[in-house]
């Protein structure tokens, strides 16, 4: 495979003295989905706010397209090509959708382009187009996650950062997003790293996956190997080992092999 | 027992025992028997503290009283169920005060008791239970229940299965399973339909009674259960007393698993000589918290946990202010300085014994409060060779830390160097009253009362561990010198002949690189080849730190092991070890073994020691690889 567009080199983050990233290393290549599994706490969150310059790592390198980009503000990553669309969605509330499109453009100027990204960003979601006037804070929360990454979009980045996009959605809606997200990814050739608590749907989308445990990536491989593991199905996939008994309750320790 | 021969007796920290160690009948506060002991000390101590145990994050206390109550309800109720005299009954738990009141119980009404890992498989338990035969099996919880479910129909020698924790288990109907509050009922109703029952029981008890099973881990072949008699704990705890002294006021920590000798003994056996309390650890994965909250006046330890407290603080010190860098360093100096003289148990001139004192106040004594060793009036390693260089380090920062050896066959306890007669690097003096000698071919024999009685139902490996004049084959290699320090240098079994004819003995390799921070184990391989090779266990946590403060990339730990720079770091290790053994002896290359291995693996022993045989099957590709 090619250079990987973002690689991550033995990051660690800290909230005050508590260490957040224990030295995690991984690689995203160009045009792949790359998942992030694990419970919480175990500082997912965390890596992608570092990526994307909202935290600064105590130690370590982040090269994003050949360059450092560590410790930098965010609005100079964002300009490099990352874009954060954070947990909980986080629209402007009081902007109409149209503007928290526009906003998501910011630091760009090219009226020509942004506006093509707008037409994209309609195309892939079209009941934002029926709402562009209607203030965010009056959508769904489906549409107001839709919006969130409409507006990552209009970034034109070249790699995203999402952070639990399914968070608090309908399975339905989740589907659907999901299936936004993998048209994403075929159509416009958008890399992407998915923070996922759902890890089915998280396997499913992505083609490499990574698993964190507090701090620390205890396992990584491709989605389909992930998938097949029995620690992942038993822990995240929630699929029932065979038992003795059928109300077992204790589970096998984690061996990550 | 007679009482008209009752030889001389000796009070060593209050408790009477011979005065000549290693003569019969040994007599510890005048009893020849484990439960005769247990009887009497119920009784003197009653209401005092016998054991703690964390209940929903707080400590509580248990007394001797409660000790002695639930021994005999367990004992009463297991007669009534059918066992009897000679019968074996197997407990599968993690340490917790049941298991000291099983222990007692079973072998109060004549029973022996057999521990199982909580690690083993369900296969292993199965063929535990019908190697020894047992009649009952005591099972922690849901978890362990399970084991025994699933092989259910290949032990119908069982008449019962008993079940300490009830968690998770409230709907349980099982004909041959109850619960452990039905037994203690069962026993409650015998007692008092049969008063003094358990009284007599505990009488007819005689020294040469089998009192316990311990099955070895057995690295060849299937498990083998090690027959200990009462005489032989008694002769352990008589050894202990001289070597090992505890007092009343003492508090242990007990988290090995019970089903080893060497935790059986020093929290369950010699407690009951010497009255100390015994705190029972959460689980194996928080004994650092809970020796912190404990701090205990003697913890004996194998030496990876003594390695473990010692990379805590060499990673907080990493990570300390310049300042505070600075003081542990003159604080270590200083302490080093005077651990030169008290590791020999020489006077430490006044001028040192000042200047550590000084270093003392300012840092030793927080670093050790921090750790739970601010109590500690002696830590003793075993089960595994442990590194001088850890040693001393201990002794400078103020703990005395003693080496020691002994093995199932032995009672647990064969030598030991104590905190006056100490010389590193050795194994210590044999025990009082124990014999011990070299053969020609350099094994170390043993005779004494610590001398197990064979294994069960198999003389002809009994035979095959006994000489002809009756010394026990300890198996290990070693050499003695004129002040009775015993060096070990290997394994016998395990001996390698290279291709070109040169006998090795792979241990004395093997424990010089384990003695370095960033390997855990290592297997050496080359009987019959070419040259030596070795399979490597790195120490995660060291290697790991090391990888992040060298800035290389990992994700888990198989990259971690296919990282070069690791590897390059393995290998000086090894090189460094190698400029000490001569040029066939030298290890000309290596392998990691890439899967984080856990006690759960056939390659690991209950105290996480590689197995040769199991690890030569499990990764002959990687050996392979390098021939």
């Amino acid at each position: 495979m090619s250079e990987p567009i973002l690689k991550i080199r033995n990051i660690e983050s800290f909230y005050g003295p508590i260490m957040a990233i224990r030295g995690v290393s991984l690689d995203v290549h160009e045009g792949r989905i790359v998942s992030i599994l694990g419970a919480n706490g175990a500082g997912k969150t965390t890596l992608m706010k570092t990526i994307s310059g909202v935290m600064d790592p105590e130690k370590g390198q982040i090269i994003f397209d050949g360059r450092e980009i560590q410790g930098q503000e965010p609005h100079r990553i964002v300009h490099s090509g990352i874009v954060h669309v954070p947990e909980g969605r986080e629209v402007f509330p009081l902007l109409t959708v149209d503007d928290n499109l526009s906003l998501g453009a910011y630091t760009r100027n090219d009226t020509q382009g942004i506006e093509q990204d707008r037409e994209l960003v309609f195309n892939y979601f079209p009941i934002l187009k029926e709402r562009r006037t209607q203030e965010a804070g009056t959508l769904s929360g489906g549409q107001q996650q839709m919006l969130a990454i409409g507006r990552g979009l209009m970034a034109r980045p070249k790699i995203m950062l999402l952070d639990e996009p399914s968070l608090g959605l309908s399975p339905l809606l989740v589907q659907e997003i999901f299936e936004i997200l993998r048209r994403l990814n075929k159509e416009q050739g958008m890399t992407m790293m998915l923070v996922e608590q759902n890890a089915a749907a998280a396997l499913n989308l992505a083609h490499d996956g990574y698993v964190m445990e507090v701090g620390r990536i205890v396992m990584d491989g491709t989605a389909e190997a992930l998938m097949k593991s029995e620690d992942i199905q038993n822990f995240y996939l929630g699929v029932q080992e065979e038992g003795a008994r059928e109300e077992r309750r204790w589970k096998r320790k984690k061996t990550w092999r | 027992m007679n009482m008209h021969t009752v030889p001389d007796q000796t009070t060593i920290n209050g408790v009477s025992y011979n005065t000549k160690p290693g003569q019969r009948p040994v007599l510890v506060d005048k009893c020849a028997t484990i439960p005769a002991l247990f009887k009497q000390r119920c009784q003197s101590m009653g209401d005092r503290t016998a054991h703690r145990e964390k209940d929903l994050g707080i400590w509580k206390t248990y007394s001797w009283k409660d000790y002695w109550n639930h021994a005999k309800w367990i004992g009463l109720a297991l007669r009534e169920l059918g066992l009897e005299r000679g019968d074996v009954v197997s407990i599968l738990s993690e340490d917790r005060k049941e298991w000291a009141y099983a222990d007692m119980g079973i072998q109060a009404v004549g029973g022996i008791a057999s521990g199982v890992y909580t690690t083993d498989s369900a296969s292993q338990l199965a063929y535990l239970i019908n190697d020894s035969d047992s009649r009952f099996l005591i099972v922690e919880d849901e978890e362990q229940l399970d084991k025994y479910l699933q092989i259910e129909d290949q032990v119908p020698g069982l008449l019962k299965v008993i079940i300490l924790e009830d968690e998770g288990l409230h709907d349980l109907s099982h004909h041959r399973c109850m619960l452990i509050k039905d037994l203690y009922q069962i026993g409650w109703d015998t007692d008092i339909q049969e008063p003094e029952a358990f009284e007599n029981e505990i009488d007819e008890a005689q020294p040469e009674d089998t009192a316990l099973l311990i099955y070895t881990s057995g690295t060849t072949g299937m498990p083998k259960g090690a027959m200990l008699s009462n005489e032989n704990i008694m002769a352990a705890i008589e050894a202990g007393a001289r070597r090992l002294s505890v007092y009343e006021t003492d508090e242990q920590l007990c988290f090995l698993p019970l089903c080893h000798i060497l935790e059986r003994d020093v929290s369950i056996y010699f407690p009951l000589a010497g009255k100390c309390i015994v705190n029972f650890a959460e689980s194996p994965e928080t004994v650092f918290n809970n020796l912190q909250e404990v701090s205990p006046h003697t913890f004996t330890a194998v030496p990876r946990v003594w390695e473990k407290i010692y990379s805590q603080v060499l990673i907080l010190m990493q990570e300390a202010t310049p300042i505070g860098r600075l003081a542990y360093g003159m604080a270590l100096k200083a302490g080093a300085k005077r651990g030169d003289y008290k590791i020999k148990a020489d006077k430490v001139p006044t001028g040192v014994a000042i200047n550590y004192w000084i270093w003392d106040r300012l840092v030793l004594r927080n670093l050790r409060r921090m750790l739970g060793l601010d109590r500690m009036r002696r830590g003793g390693s075993g089960a595994a060779p442990i590194s001088p260089e850890l040693l001393k380090w201990y002794w400078s920062i103020g703990v005395p830390l003693v080496e020691g050896y002994g093995m199932t066959e032995t009672a647990g306890l064969a030598t030991m160097n104590t905190r006056f007669e100490n010389v590193v690097g050795t194994i210590g003096q044999a025990v009082p009253g124990y014999d011990l000698r070299i053969a020609d071919d350099g094994e170390i024999q043993t005779k004494g009362l610590n001398n197990f009685q064979g294994y069960w139902r198999n003389n002809e490996k009994t035979a095959e561990t006994f000489t002809d004049d009756g010394w026990l084959r300890t198996g290990d290699v070693g050499r003695l010198d004129e002040d009775g320090y015993v060096t070990i240098t290997g394994r016998l079994k395990d001996i390698i002949i290279t291709a070109g004819g040169k006998n090795i003995t792979p241990a004395e390799i093997e424990s010089r690189l384990k003695f370095s921070h960033f390997i855990s184990d290592a297997v050496i391989i080359g009987d019959r080849r070419k040259f030596l090779t070795a399979l490597i266990m790195i120490d995660q946590e060291n290697v790991e730190k090391y990888a992040q403060d060298q800035k290389v990339p990992f994700s888990n730990f198989a990259s971690l092991c296919a990282a070069e720079e690791i590897k390059a770091l393995i290998r000086t290790e090894i090189d460094a070890v190698n400029k000490e053994f001569a040029r066939v002896e030298q290890i000309k290359d290596f392998r990691l073994i890439d899967v984080l291995l856990t006690a759960e693996d056939e390659e690991l022993t209950a105290t996480m020691k590689l197995k040769r045989s199991y690890v030569e099957k499990a990764h002959g590709h990687l050996i392979e690889e390098m021939y």
